[in-house]
């Protein structure tokens, strides 16, 4: 019998000549970073460059719903702290969904986000403003929800800076959830800020960083460039979604085109209007997977989208989680 | 040639070596692979001065610790998302298939994963990244006697686990078509 090591060996679950990651010249995205590692020297560090984006990337990357997203280094700014971790957490109930409410079905939404990109409307913008309230799991603790602000602005010179603070638009003025210089959850007043960063100059051309088309066809390419992704499914689409939404503030043209691809894609169930987090009015679409269930939320006027949550379907006591908990949900503003 | 240059080549050179050893790691994570080879650049960029000449057992150990801070908080979610069964890692899809339905080595697999987290690494570098001793101990950061005594100990621990869970005695000469990974792979480190 072949020894140990051997058969460990014949085991490689990656061997050096399979593709994609057989020995080669460095694809796009590693040149990319070599010449960025070479060339822009104030390259921050990734606690700090990570930490302002933690919210929707170590959320998305946990759930492996768009991974390619995401910085795995991220997860520790989720740990929880030692015997000071605060227990008790406000964590957000999941939308409503008014039960008297007649459904707009996607494509008669689409119809009008159309209709009303021709008659103008905003203009896309680079950066972003999203409310988010994550979970945060722990080996030791029970999970808790991280209610952060970010706020993403470019400037003409390529440099963008970035702004996270704890808050809760629910309840302003309150203390909240926050994070020490650690990433440790702790108890911070209203308005704590987490993190602000300023970035060197960045001129990326490759998704999500290039500027997305206002064409649904093109957009689905765009897509699934950013997510890594070949063909995507509906799941997929609402990651790529967030990851859209979490760098580019949408123009009218571009928010039509979504939604278009949205309704194109299915999988999304009209469920009726919502009020969102922030007060806003939108109709809400709803996609189930196993054990979670995601909720998109748009303005029925515009086909902008308003927001995004994604909630367990099934409880799993020891993870300490119930089914109607909130996994995650974003709201995002102009 | 600069610290600079140096650091350039030895991204170049090694690269895929280190996506491949991220790769293995994050078994069913496909996705996440490249932003932690993204990160163990970044982190061995700012450590740059203190690359050495074979560079590349030093840059496993770079990327060890960058794996060992993603996993530690994922751990717990990672479950979670494999009981729901949202991602590959759950239905096992991570293990190179052949041509038979089985996977190859699944059982080997499942005795590594009965050893300790270092017994697993030291295993894996080995076997994996065909690091000799001498690597071994810069990948490990220990000294070379260390990191042979700390394989001895592993490889007789694996024994036994392959023992209990491998297949009866007459089965381990079974013929199994070519698959990829039974091809003797090109040396991980040392390639251009």
């Amino acid at each position: 019998m072949a020894d140990e090591l051997e058969l460990l060996r014949r085991a490689n679950p990656v061997p050096a000549d399979a593709p994609p990651h057989a020995d080669g010249p460095l694809d796009r995205r590693a040149e990319r970073h070599l010449h960025r590692l070479l060339h822009e020297q104030t390259i921050s560090p990734p606690s700090r460059e990570l930490r302002g984006s933690r919210s929707r990337r170590g959320v998305r990357l946990a759930w492996g719903l768009a991974a390619t997203a995401v910085v795995a280094a991220t997860a520790l700014a989720l740990l929880l702290g030692g015997p000071s971790t605060p227990h008790a957490v406000a964590a957000p109930r999941p939308l409503v969904v008014r039960a008297d409410a007649t459904p707009v079905p996607l494509d008669r939404l689409a119809e009008r986000a159309e209709a009303a990109a021709e008659e103008g409307g905003p203009a896309l913008r680079k950066g972003t403003h999203v409310r988010s309230w994550s979970l945060g799991m722990s080996d030791d603790a029970p999970p808790v929800t991280l209610p952060e602000e970010r706020v993403v602005r470019w400037t003409a010179d390529g440099r963008h800076t970035e702004l996270v603070v704890a808050t809760d638009p629910r309840h302003p003025g309150r203390p909240v959830l926050g994070e020490d210089e650690d990433g440790n959850p702790r108890q911070v007043e209203d308005g704590h800020v987490i993190s602000d960063t300023t970035y060197p100059p960045s001129w990326s051309d490759a998704p999500p960083h290039s500027r997305p088309p206002h064409d649904a066809d093109r957009l689905r390419a765009y897509l699934e460039e950013a997510g890594h992704t070949g063909s995507m499914d509906t799941s997929q689409l609402l990651d790529a979604t967030g990851l859209l939404l979490d760098n580019w503030t949408l123009g009218a043209r571009e928010s039509a085109a979504l939604v278009r691809l949205l309704a194109d894609t299915g999988g999304l169930r009209p469920a009726g209007q919502v009020t969102d987090r922030l007060g806003r009015r939108g109709e809400a679409y709803v996609h189930d997977g196993t054990g979670l269930r995601r909720m998109l939320i748009v303005n029925p006027d515009t086909g902008a989208v308003l927001g995004l949550e994604t909630t367990f379907t099934r409880a799993q006591p020891e993870y300490g989680v119930a089914a109607g908990d909130v996994m995650e949900y974003s709201a995002w503003t102009r | 040639m600069s610290d600079d240059e140096i650091f350039a080549a030895a991204y170049r050179e090694h690269y895929w070596a280190v996506t491949r050893y991220v790769a293995r790691r994050l078994a069913g994570h496909a996705g996440e692979v490249e932003e932690v080879v993204a990160e163990v650049f970044t982190v061995a960029w700012r450590r740059r001065a203190e690359l050495p000449r074979a560079p590349l057992p030093w840059l496993y150990g770079v990327a060890r610790n960058c794996l060992a801070n993603a996993v530690r908080g994922q751990g717990r979610r990672r479950r979670l998302l494999a009981r729901l069964g949202n991602d590959d890692a759950a239905h096992g899809r991570y293990v190179t298939s052949g041509p038979e339905a089985e996977p190859p080595g699944g059982w080997v697999h499942e005795a590594l994963a009965r050893l300790s987290a270092k017994d697993q690494e030291v295993l894996r570098l080995t076997a994996w990244e065909e690091l000799g001793v001498d690597e071994l101990a810069v990948a490990l950061g220990c000294g070379s006697r260390a990191a042979s005594m700390r394989l001895h100990r592993a490889r007789a621990r694996l024994r036994t686990e392959i023992a209990r869970l491998g297949p009866a005695p007459a089965a381990p000469h079974r013929p199994r078509p070519a698959t990829a990974v039974d091809a003797t792979p090109a040396k991980e480190h040392g390639h251009g």
